[in-house]
């Protein structure tokens, strides 16, 4: 089983995100360390992290590929958003720029209660659960699978886009939501906040792979994965597998608009173009790139192609599609699981002579 | 004998100038008190010039526009004598035309708002009846078009005795019914009433919706009831042509949609590919398109009007070898991996957009307007039968004849049937399945180009276009699922007008948004398309 191959590996990328956790917490505290731009990027991907690792748990373990995370991502960011400007104004008294540029008096009613944190937690999950799940719903029960769903999903983040587009809904319109000042009461541009966030996006991630690896390795992740390798055996042998799928595909939901949850503050802007149909697929090349059906490949082809896409985006941005499009094709035909297969293959010719006396009379007696 | 004949011609014609003339000096004399006299007989001096240019003689007509001209331009000096007008030799009188000093102090009459556009009017009737440019006169008529309700109907009627240049004296005749309409005479009224709702646009509407606060509309029951009828008729015009244009731009959108799905649809059920890269294949269309047309306007300018319909066989060749190459080189490795096809596809639409913004640039592309897609036939009420839109709509009607012909009548298409409805089999019994895939995924590609073609002239072309219409067909793909074009062209149509209808009523954005709510809620009920080939899942 996959998830059992990769078990040093895991441990191993586990360990570095603890340690990248462990040194935000001392920068925080300690007056050397990382500069807060290096603590807001490495928050950045690791919210990134998390977001490939929703697509991982429906896609490289259910063999469902959604193009349409980034509505679940842009959930969570929207509702955090929500709750930084409603918190802002709560303290601060300062009114949002979308309210002034409609020319309203005063928040939509949708917005009450906005300015609990914990409120926007149970919102972020409710809006979520209720799409992904009336969704999910609909479309496992009539069957609909594979390139159907991918187009599906695609289709609805892109509806979700085009509303947000429009200025009247009462988040933002085109121009988003910016201008967030505090978190918790703390100004949120000091460097203090920034590597706290950072810290707590790492530890996040950090908890998402290890819970993933927990459900993956139960009975549970076991159904998933025979589900991905022959569900019309699955459900000859009696299980329910619209309650599988739909149970994973909200989960998977959910954890996106986490990671929407834990970006947004970090950028300080939210806008639809987190809903164009384009991040959505972005996210699909992540996992394809890391290797899906592997939580660290999820975790390092996010963090991999990000990381580029920070760097070419500053230096050379009429490049950066050309170089996605032929990491794609190059994931696609040379290394068609990612880069775990460069992984293995380095692993197994550097550790060539201490693996050959161990593994060899086990190849030998199967 | 002739010369004798011709004298007292001569003289009984000075002789009828004389004695006339003498009655007319007086009126000059009056309209010139009037123009030099305050506003108010001013305003009455301007309508006077519009009366002169109805039912006035040329002489009198001449010398009105003179008089009007030159009080415009303020070179007209009132004094104890009448009015002296400025002019090229010197100033001259106004009435007598004779050349005179200004006596003491002369003041300009000053025009007010009022009384400026009341003379403009004047000018323009009396230009339209005068002038000698044909320029001038159409001009002229634009001017009067505006309040032709409230000018007399016999100017207008003149105008067009006159008029030697029927498109203008077709015009004229056109403003003269809301003229008409303004006749002291309510027989004449009323048949006015009836021509101009003969023609039922919204315009038609504007003119006799007021007549209702008439006079006339109280106390004559014959007026009364040709006004409501008339309404009637226009509002039943409106609604019909309104209708009209709903389904005909729900058409000539589904034929889009169309030209775009029927490759995607052919693609996907021969090999189980979406191909996101189809929406870059419509732009890519659009740009050989303009490069045809460029290449014409270097080579042969005078084919240059012709250009969409050379570009025909142009933009199918580029588009299906392009489509051919990226099969041979990417899609075939991808036929068992239909997931990661998807974004293999991706990679070559992203690659494609980017290679276009680097060589051509972000900006629309320009094209010219042949005359056989430039104005339209106005059908009824509001309804124009524009001929661009009819260009895309016959165009799609050809591309399914064409593509029908194609997969039902060649022993390609024969094949394409075979390798759809079962890939092994079809290779068991010698069907070269490997070369059917790939000029099947050209015929698509060569499809999603013309589509690109017919946009061209309609929509702006840059490298972004493609976008707009992918995630559309892929749902016309969903909706009227594989295998048969019937269901492309159903879903097409279906999806087509349902967002034309909606889109008046409730915006764009909900438009998409019921459409896609409308599929997912179909796909609930027939998960494999509208007109899936019965048979197992595969």
């Amino acid at each position: 089983m996959n998830a059992m191959s990769s078990d040093r590996p895991f441990l191993a990328v586990v360990a570095v995100i603890v340690a990248i956790a462990a040194l935000l917490c001392m920068s925080a505290v300690l007056p050397f360390g990382l500069s807060a731009y290096l603590a807001n990027t490495i928050g950045q991907l690791a919210a990134f992290a998390v977001l490939a690792l929703s697509l991982d748990l429906i896609w490289g373990y259910l063999g469902i590929l959604s193009l349409g995370h980034g509505l679940f991502f842009s959930i969570g960011g929207y509702t955090i958003a929500m709750y930084l400007l409603k918190h802002s104004f709560e303290v601060t008294g300062k009114v949002p720029d979308f309210l002034q540029f409609m020319g309203w008096a005063s928040f939509p009613f949708y917005w009450s209660g906005f300015g609990f944190f914990g409120y926007a937690v149970l919102a972020t999950a409710a809006v979520t659960l209720l799409i992904s799940g009336i969704f999910g719903y609909v479309s496992f029960r009539s069957r609909v699978g594979g390139v159907y769903f991918s187009i599906v999903t695609q289709a609805l983040v892109y509806v979700a886009m085009l509303l947000m587009f429009r200025n009247d809904t009462g988040f933002g319109g085109n121009n988003g939501m910016t201008g967030f000042t505090l978190l918790f009461g703390f100004p949120i541009g000091s460097k203090g906040a920034v590597i706290a966030m950072a810290a707590v996006s790492v530890i996040v991630l950090a908890l998402t792979m290890l819970g993933c690896r927990l459900l993956l390795s139960s009975r549970f992740g076991m159904l998933m994965i025979a589900a991905r390798d022959d569900e019309t055996r699955l459900r000859t042998l009696g299980y329910d597998t619209l309650l599988l799928k739909l149970a994973v595909w909200c989960l998977s939901a959910l954890v996106a608009a986490l990671a929407g949850m834990l970006y947004v503050p970090q950028v300080g802007i939210i806008n639809p173009r987190l809903l164009a149909p384009d991040l959505s697929l972005e996210i699909a090349v992540w996992v394809a790139v890391g290797g899906r059906g592997h939580l660290t490949g999820a975790v390092i082809g996010a963090v991999l192609v990000n990381a580029i896409k920070f760097w070419l985006s500053a230096a050379a941005p009429d490049i950066w599609p050309f170089i996605l499009s032929g990491l794609i094709v190059m994931v696609v035909f040379v290394f068609p699981n990612g880069l775990i297969d460069l992984a293995k293959f380095k692993l197994q010719r550097t550790m060539l002579s201490r693996n050959r006396i161990l593994s060899e009379p086990r190849e030998v007696r199967r | 004998m002739s010369y004798v004949r011709t004298a007292i011609g001569v003289v009984l014609a000075a002789l009828v100038v004389a004695s006339s003339g003498g009655a007319r000096a007086d009126q000059r004399a009056d309209m010139i008190a009037k123009v030099c006299g305050d506003a108010a007989t001013m305003g009455d001096a301007a309508r006077g010039f519009i009366r002169t240019a109805a039912d006035g003689s040329s002489d009198e007509r001449v010398w009105a526009a003179q008089i009007a001209t030159a009080l415009m331009d303020r070179k007209l000096s009132c004094d104890a004598d009448g009015a002296v007008a400025a002019n090229a030799d010197g100033p001259i009188d106004a009435v007598t035309r004779a050349k005179r000093q200004p006596l003491g102090e002369a003041r300009s009459p000053l025009l007010n708002l009022r009384n400026r556009a009341l003379l403009e009017t004047a000018q323009a009737a009396l230009a339209l009846r005068g002038s000698q440019d044909l320029g001038r006169r159409t001009a002229a008529l634009r001017t009067l078009e505006r309040q032709a309700s409230s000018l007399p109907e016999q100017l207008f009627e003149a105008a067009i005795h006159d008029e030697t240049d029927p498109a203008l004296k077709a015009q004229i005749a056109a403003v003269a019914q809301a003229a008409a309409l303004n006749s002291p005479d309510v027989a004449k009224r009323i048949s006015a009433i009836q021509r101009i709702a003969d023609v039922p646009t919204r315009r038609a509407l504007a003119l006799i919706a007021p007549l209702t606060k008439d006079p006339a509309y109280a106390s004559n029951p014959d007026f009364l009831r040709a006004v409501d009828s008339a309404t009637a008729a226009i509002n039943r015009g409106i609604t019909i042509g309104d209708t009209l244009a709903t389904i005909y731009n729900g058409l000539s959108f589904a034929s889009i949609l169309f030209m775009a799905a029927i490759g995607l649809a052919v693609i996907f059920g021969l090999m189980g590919i979406i191909n996101l890269a189809q929406g870059e294949f419509i732009m890519l269309g659009a740009y050989v398109t303009w490069l045809v047309q460029e290449a014409l306007r270097h080579i042969a300018p005078t084919l240059l009007d012709w250009y969409l319909l050379i570009a025909i066989p142009v933009v199918f060749l580029v588009t299906a070898v392009i489509g051919i190459v990226l099969e041979a080189a990417l899609l075939r490795h991808l036929y068992r991996r239909p997931l990661m096809s998807l974004l293999a596809t991706w990679a070559v639409s992203l690659f494609l957009i980017n290679l276009i913004r680097v060589t051509f640039g972000t900006q629309n592309l320009q094209f010219v307007t042949p005359f056989y897609i430039t104005g339209g036939l106005p059908v009824i009420g509001d309804f124009i039968f524009t001929w661009n839109r009819m260009f895309a709509i016959a165009f799609a009607i050809v591309t399914l004849v064409a593509t029908w012909a194609v997969v039902r009548l060649t022993p390609l298409g024969l094949n394409i049937r075979a390798v759809t409805q079962n890939r092994t089999m079809a290779g068991c019994i010698g069907i070269p399945v490997r070369s059917v895939d790939m000029l099947a995924f050209g015929l698509g590609s060569g499809l999603a180009g013309l589509a690109g073609l017919a946009l061209a002239p309609i929509y702006s072309v840059n490298p972004q276009m493609g976008q707009n219409f992918v995630i559309d067909s892929f749902m016309v793909v969903v909706l009227g699922g594989v295998g048969t074009m019937a269901g492309t062209v159903v879903a097409a149509l279906g999806i087509g007008q349902v967002n034309v209808l909606i889109e008046p009523i409730w915006g764009a954005v909900a438009a998409k948004v019921i459409v896609l709510l409308m599929i997912i809620g179909f796909l609930q009920w027939r998960p494999e398309g509208l007109f899936a080939v019965k048979g197992r899942r595969k």
